[in-house]
């Protein structure tokens, strides 16, 4: 019995010959024990196939009521309406309806859609990556192609390991007090008396609202949280990790490559290009992982972003992702409906991330690095 | 001429391209140096002993300190180590131990733990509160504790795999010819041969949650408390640092500095840690 379980043990018996009796006996236990290991950890592996399946199923069970109301239409309704609205009808020409000497009241119903928090999170993430793209692959160039002449690739690589060990808390500071206010002061008026006066660029700078039933267009003020700035922050956190990601893609370039494109006289830039097309599918796939990164994080952004449920298009108007809504308003989610529709929107958040997740590791991992 | 003129123009263009990527690097070192500059010189100038010593007292003209935040991290960070290191470990194990009676499986576990540390931290915040605070009717530093675990696993089991990978076949070889079972090979030769890098998969797990307030915020809470009672809403550093943070109160946003320059240093000091025994346990086995 003692030595059947595994081929350790048989192995020895076989080259042994006959063991003595009392040293089987010692065996039971640790051949329980090697059976045990062997499905502790096997547990373990399948719990963090778990850890996977859990986050969905408990998220579907939980937003199901939102699903079931909104459907679909979820993600292309841009009302956000968590309580109740009273507010005095109005006819065709605007004017507030008055039946028997009162006001006649129409109350609008809660409503939710996710609309504005994925434009926020969309156009966010791509202030991020327009910032954080450029900047990352060229620190990866310098990093594999010129930091090792200068014998600084090593603090380099930690610097930038370091700038993403920072948490993302801190960056929200920074911004908040840095960033934001000089956003606002200087780069916003400086932009709005130059850009402002050009045709078609009024959008940057008015937005239209509606007061009383009718329509507005009044100038946006600058208080610097705003989407640009949630944007730049979160270009500026996600650039460790397409640095970090794309470095480690142009590592693995084989030096024949390289040296097989300067060989026929190819400038460095060119070499450069044969390098990054050589590694495009890797690039892809951490530029998809900054991506994951920028549209899943939360305390930067809710600390920057202006949390304003609007889909305006100027970049100096304050705006919502699904993250901050989330970092905002599940704890005050008083009535079901609220608390399911937030529920629904982190069960999008989870999804996307997921789908950009298994894509850049697809690309990273299954591609470009062995 | 023509061939000579193209060449011209390649040249040009690379020379400005080579200038541009080390500009882009120097930018990006100059963004680390402000960002971590004006950190230091704000926390600097609001960090006094009270800091350490002292409790939050709820007057916004004299917040006291972070002691209770302090200890409340220190302790959901062990919390969580406790169920999150092991699982992870076992895990790690699995994945680099077993991996040729698991086949396609083995696959599919290394993939998925890749991709849980890419969930965004407020989702898993959402589901420790969804699966653990509603269930026991408050929020509680155990809920606070489980999200943290739940984003150590995944990466002390990658870290953890790769790092036992590093230790030579030999060493088994060596072991199980001995006639050790396979367990006892795991326990009394590779674990001891990988200890070191394991503990820096260990650490950066630790260097990784340390910093988190997303998954807290809907499960630990926060609070302005001394307390050691996990059951109960439980005080961390960046919970009270993002609520003095986004306060109105000028004496409130000072220790929030205070706070984040203490949070810097240590996941510095651990990121220095952590290089130094990586690096050591590394070249362990590349000069065998």
């Amino acid at each position: 019995m003692a030595d059947v379980a595994t081929n350790t043990a048989g192995v020895l018996t076989a080259s042994g010959g006959a063991l003595p009796r009392k040293r089987q006996s010692v065996k039971a236990s640790v051949v329980f024990f090697d059976v045990a290991l062997k499905w502790v950890c096997r547990g373990a592996a399948m719990t963090i196939l778990l850890m996977l399946l859990l986050p969905v199923l408990v998220l579907l069970r939980q937003a199901w009521p939102a699903i079931q109301t909104y459907g679909a239409g979820f993600l292309v309704t841009s009302t956000w309406r968590a309580n109740e609205l009273e507010q005095p009808a109005r006819d065709a020409a605007g004017k507030i309806i008055i039946e028997n000497g009162e006001t006649v009241i129409n109350v609008l119903p809660a409503e939710f859609g996710a609309l504005p928090v994925l434009y926020g999170t969309a156009v966010s993430s791509a202030i991020a990556l327009l910032f954080a793209v450029p900047f990352g692959l060229a620190a990866a160039l310098f990093i594999v192609r010129v930091a090792p002449k200068l014998k600084i690739a090593g603090p380099l690589s930690f610097l930038i390991e370091f700038l993403a060990a920072i948490p993302s808390l801190a960056y929200g500071i920074w911004g908040l007090f840095v960033l934001a206010p000089m956003l606002s002061t200087y780069v916003g008026p400086a932009l709005a008396s130059t850009l402002g006066n050009v045709p078609g660029f009024d959008w940057m700078f008015y937005q239209t609202i509606t007061i009383g039933g009718t329509e507005t267009r009044r100038p946006i003020s600058f208080t610097g949280r705003d989407m640009l700035c949630g944007g730049l922050v979160l270009g500026i956190m996600i650039l460790p990790i397409i640095t970090a990601v794309s470095r480690d893609v142009l590592k693995n370039v084989p030096r024949a490559q390289i040296e097989g494109s300067l060989a026929m006289g190819a400038t460095w830039w060119q070499s450069c290009i044969e390098m990054l097309r050589y590694g495009r599918a890797g690039l892809f796939g951490a530029v998809i992982l900054g991506l994951a990164r920028a549209a899943g994080e939360t305390m930067a952004v809710t600390m920057v972003i202006g949390n304003n449920n609007q889909i305006v298009p100027s970049p100096f108007a304050p705006a919502q992702t699904m993250a901050s809504l989330l970092a905002n308003e599940f704890a005050e989610a008083t009535t079901g409906i609220h608390r399911a529709a937030l529920l629904y929107v982190a069960l999008i958040l989870l999804v996307m991330s997921l789908l950009f997740n298994v894509v850049a590791r697809y690309f990273v991992v299954g591609r470009a690095i062995k | 001429m023509a061939v000579r003129r193209e060449n011209k123009f390649a040249r040009v263009t690379s020379t400005v391209m080579y200038v541009a990527c080390s500009a882009a690097s120097v930018i990006i070192l100059l963004l680390l140096i402000w960002i971590t500059g004006y950190l230091v010189n704000i926390g600097m100038a609001s960090l006094n002993l009270d800091f350490f010593t002292q409790v939050a007292t709820g007057d916004p003209e004299s917040p006291g300190g972070m002691r209770h935040a302090i200890q409340g991290t220190i302790i959901l960070l062990a919390l969580a180590s406790l169920v999150g290191v092991p699982l992870g470990l076992l895990a790690g194990i699995y994945l680099a131990e077993y991996a040729a009676d698991a086949g396609h499986l083995n696959t599919v576990v290394r993939f998925t733990a890749d991709v849980l540390t890419g969930l965004p931290s407020i989702v898993v915040g959402i589901v420790g509160y969804e699966l653990i605070v509603v269930p026991m009717g408050n929020y509680s530093g155990y809920a606070g504790a489980a999200a943290l675990a739940f984003i150590m696993v995944p990466i002390v089991a990658r870290t953890s795999e790769e790092m036992l990978r590093l230790v030579p076949h030999s060493y088994r070889e060596g072991s199980l010819g001995l006639g050790a079972t396979k367990a006892q090979t795991i326990f009394n030769v590779v674990i001891p041969a990988a200890a070191g890098s394991v503990v820096t998969g260990i650490m950066l797990a630790l260097a990784r949650v340390a910093g988190e307030t997303a998954p807290l915020l809907f499960t630990a809470l926060g609070s302005r408390l001394l307390t050691t009672n996990p059951s109960q809403p439980f005080p961390s550093l960046t919970l009270q640092i993002y609520s003095y943070a986004t306060g109105p109160y000028v004496k409130e946003r000072q220790m929030a500095w205070a706070g984040m320059l203490v949070l810097i240093a240590m996941l510095f000091l651990l990121n220095m840690l952590i290089r130094y025994v990586a690096h050591r346990s590394v070249r362990k086995f590349q000069v065998n």
